[in-house]
């Protein structure tokens, strides 16, 4: 899966799950999903199931820290760029 | 009239000491477990009821009981570590009165006892323990919130664990090690159980009357997201890969699907608490 499908991905399920309506125009790549109240840190639980499902790997927990959870580009950055 | 926890606390403490154990000579752990048995009786598994589970051959049903015994082993293993940390903090407070602090040591021991146990069973027969899957990103809490939120915490860990101690105990197609590690761990957990039910209870009470609305209505969402996220934990993709299942992740929302009815009944106690105490105003989508 190339870059803009992974993610295309992540905001699809961020969407989804939002907390509050994600309007086009207000959320891009850099949007701060839990500052700004889209996703919860509950949410953030299942996102890292997901985020596995897309690499089919498992991410190690003890190296996980919130700022990378920051927004769509982060996690872009942070799991997927380096693969 | 039920008692608080300052009353219970010293009965809790003589029950402890009376029914001490040691975790090192309370097992025989057998050189190595035979693959054709049950692990985890069938209806607690969670896929169970599904098409996709009746569709199994029973030895992969069986492979499947194993990694969901190790997940559930796995997981209440993980929320005693928090548990024991809150508990320790928790010791000695002006605010945590003698009685309460004599038995937070024994409610530590016994839980360092439960780690010490579910992690000899995983390391020995598994050869791992399964992480937890979260990560802790820093909020604001209303003033008090944090220490109701721990206990609800603990609680959420025991009364889903509870349930599933009690029907395994009771399942005499498990292996007898598992039934009686469930056994040996209900025992503990009643007592936790009666503790942090009336701690919670009266916690709740104390620091919420000092909350605003909005304060509380987030507390109450955040517990009945927590409640719902906590199930989660049990739907684990990555047991499913280990029992040789493929496409673990959309088996997982698959069950999740399926097993509301489950998930009720088996939160029914809790749920009760905490709607009947007005700690939640209903009873929330599990």
């Amino acid at each position: 899966m190339d870059e803009a499908a992974v993610k295309l991905k992540l905001k699809e399920w961020i969407v989804e799950r939002s907390k509050i309506p994600v309007i086009d125009g207000q959320f891009s790549y850099d949007t701060n999903i839990i500052e700004e109240g889209y996703l919860s840190s509950l949410d953030i639980v299942e996102f890292i199931l997901y985020i596995e499902s897309l690499l089919g790997d498992e991410l190690d927990m003890e190296e996980l820290e919130p700022e990378m959870f920051t927004s769509t580009n982060t996690m872009y950055d942070t799991f997927f760029a380096t693969v | 009239m039920s008692l608080t926890s300052v009353q219970l606390a010293p009965k809790l403490s003589t029950a402890s000491i009376k029914k001490s154990w040691d975790v090192y000579t309370a097992f025989d752990w057998p050189e190595t477990l035979p693959e054709d048995n049950w692990y985890m009786s069938p209806e607690l598994m969670s896929l169970y009821g599904t098409e996709y589970f009746d569709s199994l051959s029973e030895a992969q049903q069986k492979k499947l009981s194993f990694t969901e015994l190790c997940n559930f082993f796995s997981l209440v293993l993980q929320g005693e570590r928090p548990l024991v940390q809150g508990l320790a903090h928790r010791l000695y407070l002006k605010t945590t009165e003698p009685p309460v602090s004599d038995y937070l040591h024994h409610f530590i021991d016994e839980e360092n006892k439960h780690m010490i146990m579910f992690g000899m069973f995983l390391n020995r027969y598994f050869g791992k323990v399964y992480p937890e899957k979260k990560v802790t990103i820093p909020r604001e809490y209303a003033k008090g919130e944090e220490d109701v939120a721990f206990l609800c915490k603990a609680l959420v860990v025991e009364e889903y664990g509870e349930y599933y101690n009690v029907v395994m105990w009771h399942d005499k197609n498990l292996h007898p090690l598992v039934s009686e590690i469930n056994r040996v761990h209900h025992f503990d957990e009643t007592r936790h159980l009666a503790f942090g039910r009336a701690r919670l209870v009266e916690t709740f009470n104390e620091k919420s009357k000092n909350w605003s609305s909005d304060e509380l209505q987030g507390f109450r969402d955040w517990l009945a997201a927590y409640l719902k996220s906590s199930w989660g934990d049990y739907y684990n993709p990555t047991m499913y890969k280990d029992a040789g299942l493929e496409d673990g992740y959309n088996l997982r929302q698959m069950a999740l699907e399926h097993g509301r009815a489950h998930r009720e009944k088996a939160s029914e106690v809790l749920v009760n608490l905490l709607v009947e105490n007005q700690i939640l105003e209903q009873a929330p989508e599990l």
